[in-house]
């Protein structure tokens, strides 16, 4: 199952929390979930650096928690986005385009 | 990004939160593995396999939680808080290892503190004077006579002041004995004669009272004086003392004020007086020629060294074209300025400066040994660091604690050293005092403190740093798996090694600055003087002045000459006196300056700039008081009075000088540009009149009876202990005339004491220095050859179970210290002949390059090496086979 699986880039974990928040309040779990999910398996999530980079964008106050029910009524931190983090989704998703289209065009010519 | 101010505020508010964060991360976590083991259930598996799912998944807890704690605000006042709970932990653990590494750091960095206080307040320091910087020495040298400064007129003064344009002020100053009656014995005071603004160029305000203003000089105004703090202090501190009157010069002074506690300059004065209330000055105020004052300036705001200097250079010329007659036939006189500053601490400067480097090496040399310590701990706790790294301990966490224990001890060193340079701080402003006269600015202030405190981090930072160098990327891995046999471990050990070899090289480099100090501060002791010490007590009489005046206002010598004869006589009475002399001065008195030029009867104007002598008025017997060998001729007589046949002695150097082996007796010379004459009719050996480390120059003696002046020094000779002779002095003189004042009474042997004390104290300052910086890197050395001992443990018992006696075990481990020490003496060899040439200056008598030194510090520092290392050689012999080849280590 590890086979078809890609390491995340350092630092695009960050993003996709981002994004992913970007559709409204999550746990840490369903953040790990969801990624794998619309990356149709093909990202997995490292639990050793997701609760890390939570906690770090939560620093940054890009996101803010909140403890609230979970869907099997337990205790759960619930993640979601601030006007800067919107700000930070915004600037960062553009970055990536840039550089994903800057390699795009190199493998073609190549 | 967020302001510092904001982000501090986060993380105290993370702080005081931090046991609700932890639960809250466990409880996130759990809840994770709660909701992926649910989804392990869901997808079919069995509970119990769900969950271990789900911890296999999540990967190390711990280590994730380690690592998301790592990014809370505050976290790193958090870890630092730990790391130093942790640091003092181990340190007491270590007792030894505390002891010997806070000692190190606390000499090296008390050595530092002490130094750095003299150099902060000497040299660093603004001048105590509102705007110090703009304060300047003027100064009138001659390029003909090479003469350093002519000193300015009282006349020359004024004018510079009203011609100039680039100073707020212009002022001048002589200093002069007077004798203060009223109250108890007449007493000495050094009295400061200045203009009246000189305080307020200098921009001082008084303690108490006022300072002058420019009515004080006006003809017929009351004679008034500033007192200087501490004669104020030395007369009770009376807060009500203005308006208390003292006789001096025959006229009631009234003081007026006290300066606050200030350093003064250029030379500390018990009174200050206005220009025109000096009786001397009055005398001559009116000829140009008499140059009897320095003068200081404040240049105006915005004006620069230069431009002022374009100026005074300006004002000289239009006063030479103006007053030609103001010089000397063939003076070449300019005017030159220099900032006050620099003028004050000429002299401390260099020694100042070698002081420092000597104890930043020594500092260098304790990191060093320090470092080494440190790296032979960590090799002890590898284990322990081991256990540390498999909890999740990073390399940086890692190496941060190791930095943060090197700094505990070294803020520890820094304490213990701020201690023992505060217990040194009498000696040294003492020390100071002998160089300069901003001395009492010696103190340990807020800058000090600023320094010890940086130094002391830095240290501990060198310190902490060095030992994590090398195999830094691998540094959990290779103590994890050490066995004390890795690559790493060797590439440490030669490390080591180095660190010792560079430590040798900077003690011997120390020890040689040592050794070269030591042989000319024992050159300056040998000295000899030209004059014989033992058994001479020396005074000064200082007379009420203004009761032996002619009419014409000059010295009445007759009278002088009674009042001495009485006081000789009398003294002569004592047991055990040999002989009384009187003369202008002391010898080796180095604030004692009158030379001047002469001709030479018969012999034309040569192109040469013209012969030069110090003048110094002497009596007969002075010579023989003083062992002064008499080579050809007479001594002075009864005769050499006002009125006598006007002869002069001349010293050995200046007889050589224009006479060569000829017979100058009989010979005539002119001070005066030959409109008087006087005959040589004497000549005696070289006396060291200046200073010990001055060469004697050509010195012609006046006869004391027809020049006597106010202030006679006196040499009583004795057969016992001259100290004793004092009483017997003060009793003759106060018998003779009770207004006068006894000063200065010590022995010869005390003068000559005093001239050396400086030199004594520099070079024992190094000698310590050095011999620290031995004794540091000696237990460096040793430290290093122990541990190699004990790690060849197994290699010892199998040479030895193969044969090898002690004898050779011993050299085998003396032969590994000694490559270091060869190394280090070549490194330091190389590193002293560079550098030596700095310190000449400061050598009396032997070259930078002594071979004895070099040679004698080299012996030292082998034979400190081999004792450091001694230790661990027995005890490597001590090794028992049978222990050593089943110790597994």
């Amino acid at each position: 199952m590890a086979r078809d699986n890609v390491d995340l880039l350092q630092g695009t974990l960050d993003v996709l929390i981002l994004k992913t928040l970007a559709a409204g309040a999550m746990h840490g779990w369903g953040i790990a979930q969801r990624i794998q999910q619309i990356s149709q398996d093909v990202l997995r999530v490292n639990q050793g650096s997701l609760y890390p980079a939570l906690h770090r964008l939560e620093g940054e106050g890009w996101i803010a928690a909140e403890w609230g029910a979970s869907e099997n009524n337990r205790k759960a931190k619930y993640y979601r986005l601030t006007r800067s983090g919107q700000r930070q989704l915004e600037a960062e998703t553009e970055s990536w385009r840039r550089l994903a289209a800057a390699v795009g065009r190199i493998l073609q010519t190549a | 990004m967020k302001s510092t101010l904001a982000r501090a505020v986060r993380a105290l508010r993370a702080l005081l939160q931090r046991r609700r964060q932890e639960r809250e991360l466990d409880d996130e976590v759990r809840h994770h593995l709660e909701l992926e083991t649910d989804a392990n259930v869901r997808r079919g598996m069995s509970p119990d396999e769900a969950r271990r799912a789900a911890l296999v998944s999540f990967g190390g807890i711990d280590q994730t939680k380690e690592d998301t704690r790592e990014t809370w605000a505050g976290r790193f006042l958090e870890v630092l808080g730990q790391d130093v709970r942790y640091g003092l932990r181990g340190l007491r653990r270590s007792p030894g290892f505390t002891a010997a590494v806070v000692l190190t750091l606390g000499l090296g960095i008390g050595a530092n503190t002490a130094v750095f206080s003299l150099i902060n307040g000497v040299l660093l320091k603004p001048l105590p004077y509102a705007r110090g910087e703009q304060l300047v020495v003027v100064r009138q040298p001659d390029a003909h006579s090479s003469t350093a400064d002519l000193g300015f007129s009282p006349l020359e003064v004024r004018d510079y002041r009203d011609m100039s344009r680039a100073f707020d002020g212009f002022v001048e100053y002589h200093s002069m004995d007077f004798t203060l009656i009223g109250g108890g014995d007449p007493r000495r005071v050094r009295a400061g004669v200045v203009s009246a603004n000189f305080f307020d160029v200098l921009e001082v305000s008084p303690l108490l009272g006022r300072t002058f203003r420019a009515s004080d000089e006006d003809h017929g105004a009351d004679a008034v004086l500033v007192l200087s703090h501490g004669y104020w202090r030395s007369l009770g501190g009376d807060p009500a003392i203005v308006g208390r009157r003292f006789e001096m010069n025959d006229r009631v002074h009234t003081v007026v004020g006290v300066l606050p506690p200030i350093p003064q300059y250029p030379n500390e004065n018990d009174v200050y007086m206005p220009s025109t209330a000096c009786p001397f000055r009055a005398r001559v105020v009116d000829n140009r020629r008499a140059r009897m004052t320095t003068a200081f300036a404040r240049m105006a705001p915005g004006v620069t060294l230069a431009q002022a200097q374009a100026d005074v250079g300006a004002v000289s010329a239009r006063l030479r074209a103006s007053y030609p007659d103001a010089f000397a036939p063939g003076t070449d006189a300019h005017v030159v300025l220099s900032p006050l500053k620099d003028d004050l601490v000429q002299k401390a400067r260099p020694t100042f400066l070698m002081l420092l480097a000597t104890v930043a090496l020594v500092l260098l040399i304790a990191c060093a040994n320090v470092a080494n310590l440190t790296l032979a701990r960590l090799l002890e706790r590898a284990r322990e660091l081991a256990i540390r790294s498999a909890l999740g301990a990073g390399r940086a966490r890692l190496l941060r604690q190791l930095l943060t224990e090197s700094t505990i001890v070294a803020l520890a060193g820094g304490a213990l050293g701020l201690l023992l340079a505060w217990s040194a701080r009498g000696l040294l402003s003492a020390f100071a005092a002998r160089l300069t006269s901003r001395a009492s600015e010696v103190e340990i202030d807020g800058a000090v403190l600023l320094f010890t405190l940086g130094i002391s981090v830095l240290t501990g930072i060198l310190a902490g740093t060095l030992p994590g160098l090398p195999g830094r990327r691998k540094i959990a891995d290779t103590l994890l798996a050490d066995n004390g046999r890795t690559t790493s471990n060797r590439r440490r050990h030669r490390m080591r090694t180095g660190l010792v070899a560079w430590q040798l090289a900077l003690s011997f480099i120390l020890l040689i600055g040592a050794a070269l100090t030591l042989r000319s501060f024992d050159n300056l002791r040998r000295v000899d003087a030209g004059f014989r010490p033992d058994h001479v007590l020396t005074a000064r009489l200082n007379l009420n002045f203004s009761t032996y005046l002619t009419a014409e206002h000059r010295v009445d010598a007759d009278k002088v000459n009674a009042f001495l004869r009485t006081v000789e006589d009398s003294v002569r009475q004592r047991a055990g006196v040999v002989a009384i002399g009187a003369a202008w001065t002391f010898p080796l008195n180095n604030a004692f300056q009158n030379d001047g030029t002469f001709t030479i009867e018969g012999r034309g104007e040569t192109a040469g700039p013209p012969p030069k002598a110090t003048f110094i008025g002497a009596s007969g017997a002075y010579f023989d008081a003083l062992r002064v060998p008499l080579l050809r001729g007479r001594t002075f007589e009864e005769r050499d009075q006002p009125g006598g046949p006007g002869a002069v002695i001349v010293n050995q150097r200046l007889a050589r000088r224009h006479w060569g082996e000829a017979d100058p007796l009989g010979r005539r010379i002119s001070s005066d540009g030959g409109k008087t004459w006087r005959t040589i009719v004497g000549v005696v050996g070289d006396v060291r009149q200046e200073g010990l480390e001055s060469e004697p120059g050509g010195t012609v003696y006046l006869p004391f009876r027809e020049f006597p002046g106010y202030a006679p020094t006196v040499f009583v000779r004795t057969q016992d202990d001259p100290a004793r002779a004092a009483e017997d002095l003060r009793a003759a003189t106060r018998r003779a005339d009770p207004q006068t004042a006894v000063s200065g009474v010590r022995t010869l042997e005390d003068i000559r004491g005093e001239a050396l004390s400086s030199p004594r104290l520099t070079s024992a300052l190094l000698g310590l220095f050095a011999m620290l910086a031995l004794v540091i890197t000696a237990a460096g050395l040793g430290g290093l050859i122990a541990y190699s001992v004990s790690q060849r443990t197994q290699e010892i018992g199998i040479r030895m179970a193969l044969g090898a006696d002690r004898r050779r075990i011993t050299a085998m481990v003396l032969r590994e210290g000694m490559t270091s020490v060869f190394t280090g003496l070549a490194l330091g060899g190389a590193g002293a002949l560079a550098l030596s040439r700095l310190v000449s200056g400061l050598l009396f008598g032997v070259g930078p390059n002594d071979p004895l030194c070099f040679a004698g510090s080299a012996v030292v520092l082998v034979l400190a090496a081999l004792a450091g290392c001694f230790l661990p050689a027995r005890r490597a012999t001590a090794v028992s086979p049978m222990v050593a080849l089943r110790s597994e280590a």
